[in-house]
């Protein structure tokens, strides 16, 4: 999977999540201030840990990593590059 | 199992999570004899003009008469609902203005302490105001509330329709309100699946005794608040050192880990003893961007955390814990099995789901009660014209546990308030816990 197929997938589920538009969120959204509260935040990397079928929590996630879906994207190909959880 | 059985669609059946509040509400009457309130308090530069919110609150109350309701039964499937008075049957909304010298702040908090403390007059009242003028400069108009009524970020959200009814915008906002669900008398199978999962979790959560204070005897108890605030400067910074210690960017995890903490420093031995301090949270589930469609009733979960009564005290460690069981709750998807499971509770009255779980929890449902708030329901910076300067909670402390910490969002700034009852703590060890709590957020 390519990283922009990534980050395609990661725009979407984002914008579920928060109720936008399609289209609203592109890969270098800020999403800090998208109003995801924590209770959303933690939906998202189990939504995104379904999705992909990785860990992210064993990967090892620093706050800068889901900043935009860029970063994220780049982390979810990290754990596809690791051990499947 | 998907039957479902039939209800009315114009009314509003209450939800599982609105029956958990009426339990809390008996609960909460029986040890204070006033009941789940709850007041937010908005804050003003100047003086507020009495008259013009008189006006606002008699329009709101006739416009929308579900403020008026009370919960009845639905004779055809048994289920509670929100009963609405006929038009032309209600009383207005109580205003009740104080004038102070200019000053008088503490005699400012003291009215509206007494004002929260006070039960309402009937079963179909819910909402009581207080406008606390000190001298010309400030203004504090306090917003009692039923919790089976408004949460939190409703209330709020009722301080800024008070507002925009004054400039002649109430149908905006009326309009876009929801007022009717349905029964939820179907998904049998997954209900009861939903509740397995959450008794699952419930008696893993109790198979240690929970550390408690001890609820005075059943009476007339007061609830007294300590409050403080974090600037805009020490909010942006913990929520840095928040994400920085667990590794993203939220923070119910550091926070609950200082609330716990800072209690455990105030009570390393509780007066009911045990080996855990045990959490209830709340867990937004309002639809983001729906704040006036969701206005009405309560837009929450639970979740439970547990910490050892011996776990190190080392803040990342403890947030560590924090978030582990946050991330294990939601990938069991406890606060919707909770929202789920508990529709099935609605055939038992409010004051037997109150009595079944003091039973299950043996008397002690959690250590204390702790809330974060991160956005307002309050969205202007003006009121009635004047600089809107915070928004400030005085919820009423749940029992159990009597003790609840709470922490709300408002120009850019964390509001602290711990809430507790007279005689579960002293009040020299709520200022205690409060400096700690405060003091572990902004180290």
């Amino acid at each position: 999977m390519t990283t922009e197929a990534i980050e395609q997938q990661l725009n979407a589920e984002i914008e579920a999540l928060v109720s936008l538009k399609k289209g609203s969120v592109n890969n270098a959204t800020d999403l800090t201030v998208l109003g995801i509260d924590s209770l959303k935040f933690v939906s998202l990397v189990l939504a995104i840990e379904q999705r992909f079928g990785v860990n992210l929590m064993k990967v090892g996630l620093k706050p800068d990593d889901t900043k935009t879906t860029r970063n994220m994207a780049k982390v979810v190909e990290r754990a596809l590059a690791g051990p499947k959880s | 199992m998907s039957l479902s059985l039939p209800y009315f669609r114009n009314r509003r059946y209450l939800t599982g999570i609105d029956w958990i509040i009426g339990g809390l509400h008996s609960s909460a009457r029986k040890s204070t004899g006033v009941g789940s309130f709850s007041q937010a308090i908005l804050d003003v530069n100047g003086r507020l003009d009495d008259s013009i919110i008189r006006r606002s609150l008699d329009q709101i109350s006739a416009r929308l008469r579900i403020i008026h309701g009370r919960v009845a039964r639905d004779w055809m499937n048994i289920a509670p609902y929100w009963k609405i008075p006929k038009a032309g049957t209600t009383t207005p909304i109580r205003l009740r203005v104080v004038d102070l010298p200019a000053g008088s702040h503490c005699d400012a908090e003291k009215a509206l302490a007494d004002h929260v403390n006070a039960p309402f007059e009937s079963e179909s009242q819910h909402l009581r105001v207080m406008l606390v003028r000190i001298g010309n400069e400030q203004s504090r108009l306090g917003l009692v509330f039923d919790h089976r009524l408004l949460d939190a970020t409703g209330a709020e959200a009722f301080l800024q329709l008070i507002d925009e009814t004054a400039q002649g915008r109430l149908e905006e906002f009326a309009g876009k309100m929801k007022q009717t669900e349905p029964a939820h008398l179907d998904h049998w199978l997954r209900r009861f699946s939903s509740g397995r999962r959450l008794n699952k979790l419930l008696y893993k959560l109790n198979e240690q005794d929970v550390c408690g204070l001890q609820i005075p005897p059943k009476g007339a108890a007061r609830v007294k608040f300590v409050h403080d605030s974090l600037t805009p400067e020490e909010t942006a910074a913990f929520s840095v050192r928040a994400g920085e210690e667990i590794g993203m960017p939220i923070i119910l995890p550091s926070a609950t880990a200082r609330a716990t903490l800072a209690m455990r420093t105030v009570f390393p031995e509780t007066p009911l003893p045990g080996t855990q301090y045990m959490l209830s949270t709340s867990a937004n589930a309002r639809p983001q961007g729906q704040l006036w469609e969701s206005f009405f009733f309560n837009q929450f979960s639970f979740l439970m955390f547990s910490v050892p009564k011996d776990a190190p005290n080392d803040m990342p460690t403890v947030a560590g814990m924090m978030r582990d069981q946050f991330f294990d709750q939601m990938r069991e998807n406890i606060p919707a099995a909770m929202a789920d499971a508990a529709v099935l509770w609605r055939i038992f009255p409010p004051w037997l789901v109150a009595a079944l779980t003091r039973f299950l929890f043996k008397g002690r449902m959690c250590s204390l009660y702790f809330a974060c708030l991160r956005e307002t329901g309050f969205t202007g910076d003006t009121f009635l014209g004047l600089p809107a300067t915070n928004i400030i909670h005085t919820p009423l402390a749940f029992s159990p546990p009597g003790l609840n910490l709470c922490m709300t969002y408002f120009g850019g700034r964390f509001n602290l308030v711990l809430s507790y009852l007279e005689g579960a703590m002293t009040d020299d060890e709520a200022k205690r816990m409060m400096t700690t709590f405060k003091a572990s957020l902004v180290a």
